[in-house]
C-alpha cells in the first residue's frame, strides 16, 4: 500500500471550523441558561480564529494534500477571509432579530459554522468529489435555516421549494459530474483538464456533462432560467436567513464556478462561455425588469441579486479570450471584484431591513422606508449609499465593479454585451433610486424612532461608508483580486 | 446471449417497468413498493457489475431504511391526493417534452456510439479472491480519507437539522419519570404538620 | 464471483414464485363475483367512521431520520473492517485506519450524545 498520511497543515482552518462546530454543539447543550449567548459567541470566535489561521498561513503559494483533492492557493484564502468577514457581519447583524423572535437557538449557530465550513470546503476543492460534498454541507444547513422559524408557514415553504430544488439541482450536478468522469476518467480537476488536453475522451459526452454541471451551478448562483427560487426564498426565510443566503455562499458559488470551469474544463470554453453567456443576458435583462414590479424590498433585492450574478458572470464569460493571459486575468479578478462587493452590498441592504424590524414587525415592504430620513437622516443616508452603490451611480463601489466587469467584457471583443448590460442596469437605476425617492420625499408611514443594538447600529454604519469609501480607491482593490487569481490561473 | 446477459436483461427490463409504475400509479402507496421493486433490481444490476458491496448497501439503506420511513409518510399521513394531481394536466405536455428531449439526447450520449465495446474496452477480469469491497475499502481509507470524514459532518449536519426542525417538547404531558419516581422520599410526598389540638 | 450468489438468484425467482402462485391460482381456480358491498372496507360491520390517514406526530419521522443516519454510518464500517489490517500493517500507517474511523465515529457519537441530551430520544 503506497500511501502516507495526508499533510494536514494546508487545512488547519478547515480543521478548525469543523472541531469548534461539534463543539459549539455539544458545550451548548449542557449549558442552560448561557447556552444561547455561549453558541453567538463562540460561532464568532470560530470565524475570528478561522480568520486568524487563514491569514497566518497565507503564503501565495499553491499546495495540494489529501491526494489532491484539497488545494490551497492565494485565491482561496483570499476568499476564505471574505466567506468569514460575511458570516460575522451576518451573525452580528441577525443577534437582535433572532432574540426578538426567539430564533437565536444554538442550533442557529451551530448550522451557520457548519455552513461556513461547507463554503471553505467548495473553496479550496480541487476534486468534483470535494466540491460536492462541500455544497452539500453547505445547503443541508442553508435548507435547516430557511425553516428554522418553525412557525411561520411562509417560511417551511420557502424551504421546501429550496429543499425540492435544490435537490434536484445536486441531481443534476452530480450527473454532469458522473459524464465528466465517463469521458475523461478522473475526478480531480488537473486531472480531468490534462484528459481533455491529450483529447482523450469523447467530445460529445463531456458537452453533455458540462451541460448538466452547468446547470447546477447556475442553480446555485441563482441565474436566469435557474431562478424561480431566489425570490421565493429570499421573501419566505426570516430575513436574518436571507442575509445569510445572499451573501457568503456566492463567494462560495464563485469559487466553485471558478475551479470547475477554469481550472477544470477550460478545454471546452467555447462551449461553457457561449452557455455563461445565455446565463448572463437572461440574468440582467429578467432581474433588472421583474425587480421594477416589486413592492416587498426582499423581493427586490432577490431580482437585483439575480441581475447581480448576471454581471458577475459577464467578467468570468470575458475571461475567454485568445492567448492573452493578462486579460483573462483581468476578467476574472473583475468577476472576483465583482461578487466581493455584491456581498458588501447585499450585507448592507438586508442589515437596513433587519435594522427597521422589530419584534413582530418585518420592514419588508419599501413602503416601510418611507420617510426614513425623517426618523433617522443617518440611516437614510447609508441605504442611499447602497442603493447608489447597487445602481452603479459613479464614485460609489457598486460603479466600478460594474465598470470593471463591462471593461473586461469590451477588451473581449463583446461590445454589444457591454451595451445592453448597461441598458438593463439604467432600467435597474430606477427601482433602487425609487426605494431612496420614498426615504426622502415621503412622510413616513410610523414615526418611532429606530431602536435596534448599538452593535447593529455601529457595523451597519461602518458597512454604509465602507462602500462610499471604497469607491475612492477601486484600483487597488481589483489589483488585489487580479493578484489573488494571478497564483492560480 | 448468455446466462450473464440474460439476468442483466431480465433486471433491467423489471426496472423500467417499475420506475415507469412508479410515476404512473394512482396510489402512492404502489408507487413508493414500486420504487422498492426498482431499488431492488438496482441492487441485482449492481451486482452483476461484480459491485457487491453497493448492492447490498443500496438494499440495507434505501430499502431498509429509507423506504420504509417514505411507506410509513405515504400510508399515514392524510395528504389530500386531489390537489396533489391538480394542474398535471397543463404541466403535462411541458414536462412531457423536455422529458422526450431528455431521453433522446441521453439515447444519443449514452448510446453504443460513445461507450461501446470499442471506445472503452472491456475490463480485465478480476483475479481470483478480488473483492469489490476490499477495494472499496483501499481508497475510501487511504486516498479519500478526507471526504469520509466531511461525511460524517454531512451526516451530524442532517441529525441537528432534523432535530432542530421537528422536536417540541410539549407542555402538560403525564408522563413521569421512572427514576425520580423511584427516588422518592417519604418528605416529598407527606407534610407532617403540628396542629394545635382543637377544643369544642 | 458471480457463481457464487447463483444461489441467491435462484433463491429470488423461488421466492417470487412462491408469492405469485397462489395468487395467481386463486385468481384463476376460484370464482370471482365482486359487487361494490364486497369491495368496500370493512370495519367490524360498522361504516368506516373516517379515512384511515391522519395527521401523525412529527416525532416518529424524527425517529426514523435519526435510524437512517446511523444506518449509513453503520455501512460504512464494513469496508473498513474488510482493509484495517492491510493499512495498520503499512509502515507509517500503523494507527491512521484506526483513528480515522473513530474520527468518524467520534462525530456521530457526539450527535448521538446531544440528541440523547436534548431529549429527542424521549417519549414523553
Amino acid at each position: 500500500m503506497n500511501f502516507v498520511v495526508p499533510n494536514f497543515a494546508p487545512a488547519y482552518a478547515e480543521l478548525f471550523v469543523a472541531a469548534m462546530g461539534v463543539v459549539i454543539l455539544l458545550v451548548a447543550v449542557f449549558l442552560k441558561q448561557s447556552a444561547r449567548p455561549f453558541a453567538y459567541l463562540a460561532s464568532l470566535a470560530t470565524l475570528l480564529g478561522a480568520a486568524f489561521i487563514t491569514w497566518y498561513t497565507m503564503d501565495g503559494q499553491v499546495s495540494y494534500t489529501f491526494g489532491n483533492m484539497y488545494i490551497d492557493d492565494l485565491m482561496g484564502d483570499v476568499l476564505k477571509l471574505m466567506v468569514y468577514f460575511a458570516m460575522a457581519v451576518t451573525l452580528l447583524y441577525s443577534r437582535g432579530y433572532l432574540t426578538d423572535r426567539k430564533m437565536d437557538r444554538p442550533e442557529y449557530f451551530v448550522l451557520a459554522t457548519f455552513a461556513t465550513l461547507g463554503m471553505m470546503v467548495m473553496i479550496s476543492a480541487n476534486h468534483l468529489l470535494t466540491v460536492y460534498v462541500g455544497l452539500e454541507m453547505l445547503s443541508l444547513s442553508l435548507y435547516a435555516l430557511v425553516a428554522f422559524d418553525r412557525d411561520s408557514a411562509r417560511s417551511t415553504e420557502a424551504a421546501m421549494k429550496y429543499f425540492v430544488l435544490g435537490a434536484l439541482a445536486s441531481g443534476l450536478l452530480l450527473y454532469g459530474m458522473s459524464m465528466v468522469y465517463g469521458a475523461t476518467g478522473s475526478l480531480e480537476l488537473s486531472g480531468i483538464a490534462q484528459a481533455i488536453y491529450h483529447q482523450a475522451g469523447n467530445r460529445t459526452v463531456l458537452l453533455f456533462g458540462l451541460v448538466f454541471l452547468m446547470a447546477g451551478i447556475a442553480f446555485k448562483l441563482g441565474v436566469v432560467p435557474f431562478h424561480m427560487w431566489v425570490p421565493d426564498v429570499y421573501h419566505g426565510a426570516p430575513t436574518a436567513v436571507t442575509l445569510l443566503i445572499s451573501t457568503a455562499p456566492k463567494l462560495a458559488a464563485f469559487a466553485m464556478t471558478m475551479r470547475l470551469l477554469v481550472n477544470g474544463l477550460f478545454e471546452l470554453a467555447d462551449q461553457w462561455q457561449a452557455m455563461l453567456m445565455f446565463l448572463a443576458i437572461g440574468s440582467i435583462v429578467l432581474g433588472n425588469i421583474a425587480a421594477v414590479a416589486q413592492s416587498n424590498i426582499k423581493r427586490m433585492l432577490a431580482y437585483s441579486g439575480i441581475s447581480h450574478m448576471g454581471f458577475m458572470l459577464l467578467g468570468l464569460l470575458s475571461g475567454v479570450v485568445d492567448g492573452d493571459s493578462r486579460l483573462a486575468l483581468n476578467a476574472y479578478g473583475s468577476a472576483m471584484f465583482y461578487a466581493v462587493v455584491y456581498v458588501l452590498m447585499s450585507l448592507a441592504a438586508f442589515g437596513m431591513v433587519i435594522l427597521l424590524s422589530r419584534a413582530g414587525f418585518e420592514a419588508e415592504n419599501i413602503d416601510d422606508f418611507k420617510g426614513l430620513n425623517k426618523r433617522s437622516p443617518w440611516f437614510a443616508a447609508m441605504m442611499m449609499f447602497v442603493m447608489f452603490s447597487m445602481a452603479g451611480v459613479p464614485f460609489f463601489v457598486g460603479f466600478f465593479a460594474k465598470l470593471a466587469v463591462l471593461q473586461a467584457a469590451v477588451a473581449a471583443g463583446y461590445v454589444w454585451l457591454a451595451v445592453l448590460a448597461v441598458m438593463m442596469s439604467l432600467i435597474g437605476a430606477f427601482y433602487y433610486l425609487r426605494v431612496v425617492k420614498v426615504m426622502y420625499f415621503d412622510d413616513p408611514l410610523d414615526a418611532s424612532p429606530i431602536s435596534a443594538s448599538a452593535d447593529l447600529k455601529l457595523v451597519l454604519s461602518a458597512n454604509g461608508l465602507a462602500i462610499a469609501v471604497f469607491g475612492l480607491m477601486p484600483s487597488q482593490l481589483i489589483e488585489s483580486c487580479v493578484a489573488a487569481l494571478a497564483g492560480s490561473f | 446471449m448468455d446466462f450473464k446477459t440474460f439476468v442483466f436483461y431480465m433486471f433491467a427490463t423489471i426496472m423500467i417497468l417499475a420506475s415507469l409504475r412508479v410515476i404512473t400509479a394512482r396510489n402512492p402507496v404502489h408507487a413508493a413498493l414500486f420504487l422498492v421493486l426498482a431499488f431492488f433490481t438496482a441492487g441485482g444490476i449492481w451486482m452483476l457489475l461484480e459491485a457487491e458491496f453497493l448492492a447490498i448497501t443500496l438494499v440495507m439503506v434505501y430499502v431498509g431504511a429509507v423506504m420504509v420511513l417514505f411507506l410509513f409518510v405515504v400510508m399515514m399521513l392524510d395528504i389530500n391526493l386531489d390537489r396533489i394531481r391538480e394542474g398535471f394536466w397543463s404541466y403535462l405536455p411541458l414536462g412531457a417534452a423536455i422529458g422526450l428531449l431528455m431521453v433522446a439526447e441521453m439515447v444519443i450520449v449514452l448510446g453504443g456510439s460513445y461507450f461501446g465495446l470499442d471506445s472503452m474496452p472491456e475490463p480485465p477480469a478480476a483475479a481470483a479472491g478480488y473483492s469489490n469491497t476490499r477495494e472499496l475499502g483501499r481508497l475510501l481509507y487511504t486516498e479519500y480519507v478526507y471526504p469520509f470524514e466531511l461525511a460524517s459532518l454531512v451526516l451530524l449536519v442532517a441529525m441537528v437539522a432534523a432535530v432542530a426542525l421537528t422536536l417540541r417538547h410539549r407542555k402538560g404531558t403525564k408522563s413521569v419519570n421512572p427514576s425520580q419516581q423511584i427516588a422518592v422520599k417519604r418528605n416529598d410526598r407527606v407534610r407532617m404538620v403540628s396542629m394545635p389540638t382543637e377544643k369544642e | 464471483m458471480l457463481e457464487n450468489y447463483f444461489p441467491v438468484l435462484i433463491f429470488i425467482l423461488v421466492g417470487l414464485a412462491f408469492g405469485c402462485v397462489p395468487i395467481v391460482l386463486g385468481r384463476l381456480a376460484g370464482p370471482h363475483r365482486p359487487d361494490a358491498e364486497k369491495l368496500s372496507p370493512y370495519e367490524c360491520g360498522f361504516e368506516p367512521f373516517e379515512d384511515a390517514r391522519i395527521k401523525f406526530d412529527v416525532r416518529y419521522y424524527l425517529i426514523a431520520i435519526l435510524f437512517i443516519l446511523f444506518d449509513l454510518e453503520i455501512a460504512f464500517l464494513f469496508p473498513w473492517a474488510t482493509i484495517l489490517k492491510e493499512i495498520a500493517a503499512t509502515e507509517g500507517l500503523r494507527l491512521f485506519g484506526f483513528f480515522e474511523m473513530m474520527v468518524f465515529l467520534g462525530i456521530l457519537l457526539i450527535g448521538y450524545i446531544w440528541v440523547w441530551k436534548k431529549g429527542a430520544l424521549e417519549w414523553e
